[in-house]
């Protein structure tokens, strides 16, 4: 371990000095066991069960913690709960090693050398956010509020984050989400008037998943309804440039040329519709625009698409045929990590036209019951202070279909480091990773150079926080309450297993503390965490002691709404959209091809392993223990081409960086691609495990951007390898 | 004497997705050792010529064999055979951590815990099945590839699915005296031919695991059944493929009973 990192020792030496410092909160919650024991969960002697919600990926299913003498030692599926219905997946299971990471920041950093070198000092509560307030405040005084940035993705304490940052009176809200699925998100926006609807696999009978890898890519209870699916039969058309385990699972794997899933289905809806295959009573009552549909897609033939996609006609003509006939009971899947190439909107687009052309809709498919809702209430808080300035990242004044709470993240960070439409200051970001997230690092340690000031909030010191000016502990998902969400008819709950390791504090915590020295107080009216949920359930009279023996209530279900309504702007499934139109975008979804690759180059292609959750759990020492060596995967012609044989290092070269890493030849990919396992190649030397693992694929990755939806193109950076 | 329970394994391979969920939950539950595990998916690699590829995961770990090597070779009676659940155990207290079983076990699935100078292998995590609960690795099992049951009991589970069951496979290890008569019945594993690595662990156990990924095999003595799990399936030593089908296994079961 590098000298310029302070130990786990070290922390345990300060500890007992910190905790007497520590006196800054108003509120220190109950002893976690005390409150599960009142609440039934704990036996006498502080052992039993506690149910909580994951957060090792963005799925949340429902855990039940096995708790022993104030420690957590196994973690278990909630059978009641949706999403995992007993079961958790590889990360799920190795939850408990996050919260006892030896690696874990225990205490509040405040960095003493240069940024990137690793060198903090410990801190208390009280000196890390007085600093952290003192800067912020300058820098809106100085610049003007909006010359501050906030970002942080897909959590439940997102309410009180946003409160933060609006109250403070900035637009810039970074978000992870143009890097995964803004192409999807949009398109059924602007299709079905909703962000994803819902799937169900009970009566299903024919599915196409376009890249969607669910046996790699584990959303635990739509994985386990997929293997279900097929082993009662169904038929999987699996379409991926790799051979993936999803693959391999699949009745038909067709290993389609990259960038060209978009002519695969507007051939699939040319047969459909040429061979009236559609269901015509649905299409007539619930949508608008198959006329012009029908003449635009008219000339993308099976025959067209074979050419572009390196498929056979008759195969794309066939399984078109078989979807048709499967309906309702088949379903195209739109994906999860759509924004792959810049026409990966009207890919989206084309899936999503599939599904209603062949109506699936209440059968297949159906309006995603969202969160939110349940009932719950809040504490009162004022409205936001008017806020005038542009937003960084482009939207809506770029990117008019992009809605504010998804944003371009790779634009936001283009501008900083342009300084245009203003220059950026200051930069808070809480449980995420942009160093190794976004595309092409080197741009984004770019921006941090344009920061006077940059703060992270983490249970770990990783990337970002590596290159931070003060680091703020998190306390992880197994210490702490965040807002309770609900799903549907019921209302869940995140609560503490254990307490907090060292000074680790909750989101809610630390955004009221921060809020209240940055003048904020009445964004943040509860007294503690269990007030907070105390006045969101309030109005529904259920007792928080029932919830947290549980982990859920069911809430009296709302009256039945009808699902044939979409919130578009004409209340149909838009086949043809106006608003589209209006803004010089295609109203139906047409061919664009995307840039391919130059001669002996290949398309860099990631996708996810089932052991790790994009950049957040490779320092997690049960799932390292588990996980491949992540290589460069490499058709094996080419490698023959290129003198290349398995194990050999190899340099990886794009546009904007290189990276070393070792090379996997194998059967399982098409010979003008590569894969790159993302996630990899830290640049934190506080990360024990995950540091000098693998390679980064941000490193590589070119900015590259959707202009409908905003999504990132992840799969259209081009490399170029030879020996190392 | 038969035991009470006749607890067994039964996996359905076309089921298992290798995401390893069953892997970190047992090294959770049963505290094993970092560089050590319990259990494996053994990954035969991606199959046939493109575009006509296949690729089969086939998870395993103790196969509480009827007729276990491991205990005619244990010196201190550590490693039994439980009369009352058909489960091949470690009486840890007892054991002297002499390795000969280790050595013993044709499916390589017993590591001598350095720390603690005792063997340890899967238990079938007996302190879960004794308050009701299946094993971590079952309970857990994204895919419902692995099932975990007593075969005495026709209505359990396991007994279920083996009826319904269109093929069902052991990795019988037939040798010189031994016969093994494991307990790990696979579902749907295809035919021999398309099962053969000679790595059976390279795909899950990391270089960091004390276990040698390219197993070598010992030609001294009793360590002669020391030969991997899927490396002898292909060598055609085991005799490997004893499938049968519904009918003949009910009729095998009614014989058992007898």
């Amino acid at each position: 371990m590098p000298k310029t990192v302070i130990s786990r020792r070290d922390f345990l030496k300060l500890g007992g000095a910190a905790a007497s410092v520590f006196a800054v909160g108003q509120f220190i919650p109950p002893p976690v066991a005390a409150s599960a024991h009142q609440a039934g969960s704990l036996d006498d002697n502080g052992s039993g069960y506690i149910c909580t919600i994951c957060e090792m990926c963005v799925w949340r299913c429902g855990v039940r913690a096995k708790v022993v003498e104030e420690r957590v030692v196994k973690l278990e599926g909630n059978p009641e709960h949706p999403h995992s219905h007993g079961r958790l997946c590889a990360r799920g299971q190795s939850g408990l090693m996050n919260t006892y990471d030896p690696d874990r920041v225990l205490t509040p950093l405040i960095r003493v050398g240069k940024r990137g070198e690793g060198k903090f000092r410990q801190a208390s509560w009280s000196e890390a956010l007085d600093m952290v307030a003192e800067n912020m405040l300058k820098i809106k005084s100085t610049y003007g509020p909006e010359t501050m940035v906030f970002s942080s993705t897909h959590n439940l304490s997102q309410p009180l984050f946003e409160n933060l940052l609006y109250g403070f009176g900035s637009p810039n809200y970074g978000t992870q989400r143009s890097l995964c699925f803004n192409a999807m998100i949009v398109a059924n926006l602007i299709t079905y008037g909703m962000e994803e609807p819902a799937r169900d696999y009970s009566q299903l009978q024919y599915l196409i998943l376009t890249g969607r890898n669910l046996t790699e890519a584990i959303s635990t209870s739509e994985t386990t309804d997929l293997v279900d699916s097929i082993a009662r039969g169904a038929k999987v058309v699996y379409i991926d440039p790799r051979f993936t385990k999803t693959a391999s699972k699949a009745s038909e794997w067709l290993p389609i040329r990259p960038g060209t899933d978009l002519a695969f289905h507007l051939a699939m809806i040319n047969v459909i519709i040429s061979e009236k295959l559609y269901n015509q009573i649905f299409v007539e009552k619930y949508t608008l625009g198959f006329d012009q549909l029908t003449s635009i897609v008219s000339t993308f033939t099976p025959e067209w698409a074979a050419n572009l996609t390196g498929l056979d006609a008759d195969v794309i003509q066939r399984i078109a045929r078989e979807f048709a006939a499967a309906a309702p009971y088949a379903l195209a899947h739109n994906g999860w990590r759509t924004s792959n190439f810049i026409n990966s909107f009207p890919t989206e687009r084309a899936i999503a036209i599939l599904n209603a052309l062949v109506g699936n809709w209440g059968v297949t498919m159906f309006p995603s019951a969202g969160e939110g809702g349940g009932g719950l209430g809040s504490p009162p808080q004022p409205p936001y202070p008017r806020i005038s300035a542009q937003r960084l990242d482009g939207v809506p004044w770029k990117y008019p279909f992009v809605p504010l709470k998804i944003g371009v993240f790779q634009q936001l960070r283009d501008s900083i480091v342009d300084e245009q439409p203003y220059p950026a200051h200051g930069w808070f970001i809480s449980r995420q990773n942009p160093v190794l997230s976004l595309p092409d690092r080197k741009k984004t340690l770019e921006a941090f150079k344009k920061m006077d000031f940059i703060v992270t909030m983490d249970i770990l010191m990783n990337d970002t926080g590596w290159f931070s000016d003060i680091v703020l502990p998190e306390a992880s998902y197994l210490e702490r309450y965040d807002p309770l969400v609900s799903m549907g008819d019921q209302i869940f709950i995140r609560q503490p297993v254990i307490e907090p390791q060292g000074e680790a504090k909750s989101a809610l915590w630390v955004y009221k503390e921060l809020g209240t020295r940055l003048g904020l107080a009445d964004f943040f009216q509860y007294k503690d965490e269990e007030d907070y949920i105390n006045q969101q359930l309030a109005p529904t009279g259920l007792s928080l002691d029932e919830l947290r023996l549980h982990g859920s209530v069911k809430v009296p279900s709302t009256e039945e709404t009808n699902i044939y309504q979409w919130s578009t702007p004409s209340g149909k499934i838009e086949l043809f959209s106006d608003a589209l139109q209006k803004e010089n975008f295609d109203p139906i979804p047409v061919w664009q091809g995307p840039p391919q690759p130059k001669a002996g180059e290949f398309y860099l292609l990631t996708g996810k392993v089932g052991q790790h959750t994009q950049f957040g759990t490779q320092n997690n020492q049960l799932l390292h223990k588990y996980e491949d060596e992540p290589r460069l995967w490499m058709a094996a012609d080419a490698a023959q081409n290129l003198g290349l044989k398995d194990g050999d290092m190899v340099e990886v070269t794009s546009p904007v960086g290189s990276v070393k890493v070792a090379l996997e030849v194998t059967s399982a990919i098409r010979s003008d691609c590569v894969y790159l396992t993302p996630g990899f190649g830290h640049l934190s030397m506080a990360l024990r495990t995950a540091y000098g693992v693998g390679a980064s694929d941000s490193e590589l990755h070119v900015t590259y951007t959707d202009p409908i939806s905003g999504g990132q193109a992840l799969s259209q950076t081009f490399v170029s390898v030879k020996k190392a | 004497m038969p035991a009470k329970n006749h607890y067994a394994f039964v996996i359905d391979v076309t089921r298992c997705i290798d995401c390893r969920a069953c892997l970190v939950a047992c090294s959770v539950e049963n505290n094993v050792p970092m560089d050590h595990t319990r259990i494996w998916v053994h990954d035969q690699g991606v199959q046939g010529i493109w575009p006509g590829l296949s690729r089969v995961f086939v998870p395993y770990n103790c196969m509480h064999c009827d007729y276990p090597p491991c205990t005619e070779v244990c010196v201190s009676g550590a490693t039994y055979k439980d009369t009352a659940s058909g489960l091949v155990l470690v009486d840890q207290e007892a054991c002297i951590g002499c390795g000969y079983c280790v050595e013993a076990c044709p499916y390589g699935v017993r590591y001598i815990d350095q720390k603690r100078g005792v063997v340890d292998k899967c238990n079938a995590c007996v302190q879960r099945l004794q308050v009701g609960l299946q094993p971590a690795c079952v309970a857990t099992c994204v895919g419902k590839s692995r099932l975990f049951g007593d075969l005495n009991d026709p209505t359990s589970e396991v007994s279920i699915a083996l009826r319904n069951a269109k093929s069902v496979t052991r990795l019988d290890y037939e040798k010189g005296e031994v016969d093994t008569d494991p307990n790990i019945y696979y579902l749907n594993l295809p035919e021999t031919d398309s099962i053969q690595s000679s790595d059976p662990f390279g795909q899950v156990v990391q270089t960091s695991l004390p276990r040698d990924p390219h197993y070598t095999v010992s030609e001294q003595g009793w360590k002669k059944v020391a030969i991997p799990l899927m490396a002898l399936a292909c060598g055609g030593a085991f005799l490997v493929q004893a499938i049968f089908f519904t009918k003949q296994l009910l009729e095998g079961e009614k014989e058992f009973e007898d």
